[in-house]
């Protein structure tokens, strides 16, 4: 098994407008998984399809080795969820909380779970229903972490929580993957927390999945390129030019991927001057992505 | 023109002498004669009655099985077949009195069961829809056989007509929580075994202090409250002081009341189980008893139809009545089995609920 | 996982269970109570049974309103959490669903026996009339079918998506127009008695409801 995650020509529809189509995502086994995409770009309805919470019109998902929804209860027993939204009762106390959880996971850690209770801080007598947004995410994190799963799969764990909350929820995260090679697969529109932790990226916008690469790549192979005196069309390119635009008389900047230094001698042969090459970190290489995705073709 | 009585003393009159100057004998044998002339009369009288009956019903059916005898208008109305299965219960029921019938003709008037048509006045007979099931007619039939004058005391005292019919079972099992629930000592101790008790419960008895017999002092004052608290023309000094628990008061209200208004602890019901109770004791003859024109006491009556003396009649008719004590029948016999089966149906039904329900 | 199921449901259905207890508890001894005259009188019968009958209403609303609220209580937590964290639970659907239904009538249990305890009591402290019995067993036996049955047409109707909430809905709307059409029509169809009659008539789900619910009786 090379992939915890395998989706091939997935289709999915919610009501006359949205619309998933062609989904094919590979997740491979032990990688921290970052899925990237603006809000409303299909990230929650994945992960959802790919959990066997919805059900695909078309497609096939496989997960652990098993097919979804087949396989489900044999897939979640391995399978650490965190939602985008807290899903839990909130009149149990978080004591009680965990003790529920527990009770459905043969696999479930007691120590650790105490471990996570005392580093996060949390009280155990209050009801979730009462907890903060940051102290519900935690529960959540604590939750998918002490059953030792295989796979984590979090859904924006992160969203709207303070920076404290966020880094102690990201530690404890990368020491569960420090300490057992578990698969992560983790969704976000905070690209910038991704960079630090994920080894591969899958971006997704208007429910297509745009990229799917490993994390270097994603990074070193977007640039963006200073240009004078290009012309106006240009052949084939050694890059894969993603966009032009004009910066004001003959310059031009130019979003490239797959640079490689050598390829600077490209400009001379097109009677153009490179002036200079500017690495992108993962946030602007992700706008300059979707914005060469949703620009109308050529 | 003339009525039947007047066609009578008209016949008897032509044929009478005079009466002037006879002797003992001679007045008596005349009034033997006049009494056979009378009889002869009157018998005239009732001819002329059937015949002008029979050209009333000129085009009309006879219908005729055994001693049963039904006169109607033609109509698709299943009288033959009806009469055919009513009869031998008829006969079963009131062993050699069926009979009697044959005297008494039922008289029906079938008529269109549309009731937007116009329906013929009410004349002499039962109106009858002409779509009547079978069953039904059968039942009506059995339920409208005449006998003749019954004994005005039996009659009085039933309150109710005397013939058989339904199944006694729950005619028994009413008058099992009659005897439980009224409102009377003499009911109560009736229901505990007091013959006596039940001869007063049952009206048998007409002993002059029935009334304190048959209630005690409380529920005398309950019976008069109801029937005079508060209603014009009562003695409101006396209802007042019955209120305040003067039993004097109450008895005095309570027999300033018309004869026959004082309700009797017991209904026709349970007085009827006893008359079918003496049919039964008394075999196959005695309906013939029951219906004996010899003016009898009502409890001379029962016990020559039984067969046995009253106690004798009373203590098998409680032990009759006791074993029909009803089953709270609320829920049947396969009611749990009913119930259990729809709480798997409509669990099965939530647990087939769907995966398929995040959106 | 049954433990923690139970304990989940409780914690939402305590409020319930509790009154239902007391409630089942004191209706019987309350209908034989309100039977007896002043001044220590033997109960009469006739006034009893009129009595119990009249109370014995009270038993049918008393099991309905108990099975709605613990069905929905049954399924409230997941409905609030939109059934999500139900769904992730390593089990299949209809074994967490089986799961819940037993819990709730592991909690239905307390109110039915409190019946049973109160009805009991009830009859055996009251100077019932010669002629009478009493029916604690047959009634709170009664009391818990009743029970059962509305809590499982309830926890049904709870479990169902708003996809099958509404189709039950457009069938009761396409009733009450088909009615509607025949009646403007002058057919002679009356689809609220037949309907009335398949349901509330034995051998229907809600005939258990129906009749008379007499603690004493002949």
């Amino acid at each position: 098994m090379n992939n915890a995650i395998e989706v091939h020509d997935l289709l999915y529809r919610a009501g006359k407008t949205f619309e998933i189509k062609d989904l094919d995502l590979h997740v491979p086994t032990g990688s921290i998984y970052g899925f990237l995409g603006p809000n409303g770009s299909g990230k929650t309805t994945t992960i959802r399809l790919v959990l066997g919470l919805l059900r695909p019109r078309a497609g096939r998902i496989s997960v652990l080795g098993r097919s979804m929804a087949a396989d489900a209860p044999s897939v979640l027993a391995r399978t650490g969820y965190v939602p985008e939204q807290p899903h839990l009762d909130p009149t149990l106390t978080v004591r009680e909380t965990l003790r529920f959880q527990a009770a459905f996971y043969p696999t479930w850690d007691r120590t650790w779970a105490e471990q996570l209770l005392r580093s996060f801080d949390l009280d155990e007598r209050l009801p979730f229903g009462r907890l903060s947004k940051g102290q519900k995410g935690k529960v959540m994190m604590l939750l998918a972490l002490a059953q030792r799963p295989e796979l984590l799969v979090l859904d924006e764990p992160t969203d709207g929580l303070d920076p404290v909350v966020r880094r102690d929820m990201l530690t404890a995260l990368v020491d569960y993957v420090s300490q057992r090679e578990a698969t992560v697969f983790i969704s976000s529109h905070l690209v910038h927390e991704l960079e630090r932790i994920c080894d591969w990226v899958g971006v997704m916008d208007n429910g297509r999945l745009i990229t799917e690469l490993p994390m270097d790549q994603f990074k070193s192979g977007i640039k963006r390129l200073h240009v004078a005196e290009a012309p106006p069309h240009v052949s084939e390119t050694p890059f894969a030019l993603l966009a032009r635009e004009s910066n004001g008389g003959a310059s031009e900047s130019w979003i490239v991927r797959g640079w490689e230094p050598e390829m600077a001698v490209y400009f001379e042969g097109i009677g153009a001057s490179l002036q200079t090459v500017i690495d992108l970190d993962l946030e602007e290489g992700f706008v300059e992505l979707l914005r060469t995705f949703r620009a109308p073709r050529a | 023109m003339y009525n039947r009585g007047s066609r009578i003393l008209i016949a008897t009159l032509l044929a009478a002498p005079p009466l002037l100057g006879q002797t003992t004998a001679e007045l008596r044998a005349r009034a033997d004669s006049l009494a056979r002339e009378w009889r002869q009369a009157n018998a005239l009288a009732d001819l002329q009655d059937t015949l002008r009956h029979l050209a009333r019903r000129s085009g009309q059916d006879t219908i005729s099985v055994g001693a049963l005898i039904i006169l109607a208008n033609s109509s698709p109305l299943p009288l033959q077949e009806a009469a055919a299965q009513a009869w031998p219960v008829i006969e079963r029921l009131y062993g050699p009195a069926a009979q009697a019938i044959a005297e008494h003709p039922i008289v029906i008037q079938a008529v269109d069961p549309d009731t937007a048509v116009d329906r013929p006045p009410v004349g002499e007979g039962l109106q009858v829809p002409w779509n009547l099931s079978i069953g039904d007619l059968t039942r009506l039939l059995q339920s409208r056989v005449d006998f003749g004058p019954v004994d005005p005391g039996l009659r009085e005292w039933l309150g109710g007509s005397p013939l058989l019919g339904s199944d006694p079972a729950p005619r028994r099992a009413q008058v099992y929580v009659q005897l439980v629930t009224a409102p009377s000592i003499a009911v109560r101790r009736c229901f505990l075994g007091a013959v006596d008790a039940c001869r007063d419960a049952l009206s048998l008895s007409d002993a002059p202090d029935l009334l304190t017999r048959w209630y005690d002092p409380a529920e005398r004052r309950a019976l008069a409250m109801q029937m005079f608290h508060l209603r014009p023309g009562a003695n409101q000094t006396r209802v007042l002081s019955c209120k305040s628990g003067n039993d004097s008061a109450c008895l005095d209200l309570l027999a300033s009341s018309p004869p026959g208004t004082i309700a009797r602890p017991l209904d026709y019901g349970a007085r009827f189980t006893l008359v079918e109770q003496a049919l039964h004791m008394g075999g196959r003859d005695a309906f013939l008893r029951l219906l004996d024109a010899k003016p009898r006491d009502v409890e001379d009556r029962l016990a020559a139809v039984a067969g046995v003396g009253v106690d004798s009649l009373i203590a098998h008719w409680l032990g009759e009545i006791r074993a029909a004590r009803p089953v709270p029948a609320d829920l049947p016999p396969w009611g749990t089995w009913v119930a259990l089966g729809w709480m798997g149906v409509f669990a099965a039904f939530g647990l087939g609920s769907s995966r398929w329900r995040v959106s | 996982m049954f433990g923690v199921i139970l304990y989940s449901q409780w914690k939402w259905s305590r409020l319930i269970i509790g009154l239902g207890t007391v409630a089942g508890f004191g209706l019987p001894i309350l209908s034989v109570q309100s039977a007896a005259r002043t001044g220590d009188q033997p109960l009469q019968a006739g006034d009893l049974l009129q009595t119990i009958q009249s109370w014995g209403a009270l038993y049918p609303v008393l099991a309905a309103a108990l099975a709605v609220l613990v069905a929905i209580a049954t399924w409230a937590p997941d409905h609030r959490g939109r059934h999500v964290h139900a769904l992730s639970l390593p089990l299949p659907r209809w074994r967490y669903a089986l799961l819940r239904f037993g819990a709730g009538l592991v909690l239905l249990a307390p109110p039915i026996l409190a019946v049973l305890i109160g009805a009991g009591l009830a009859t055996a402290l009251a100077a019932i009339p010669a002629g009478l019995q009493g029916y604690p067993v047959a009634l709170a036996a009664r009391f818990a079918l009743a029970v059962g049955v509305g809590y499982a047409v309830f926890f049904a109707i709870s479990a169902g998506t708003t996809r099958t909430a509404s189709a039950i809905l457009l069938v009761i709307g396409a009733l009450i127009v088909v009615q509607v059409v025949a009646r403007v029509a002058n057919v002679d169809l009356d689809l609220v008695t037949r309907l009335q009659i398949l349901f509330v008539n034995w051998p229907g789900p809600l005939a258990i409801f129906t009749g008379r619910w007499m603690l004493i009786d002949v």
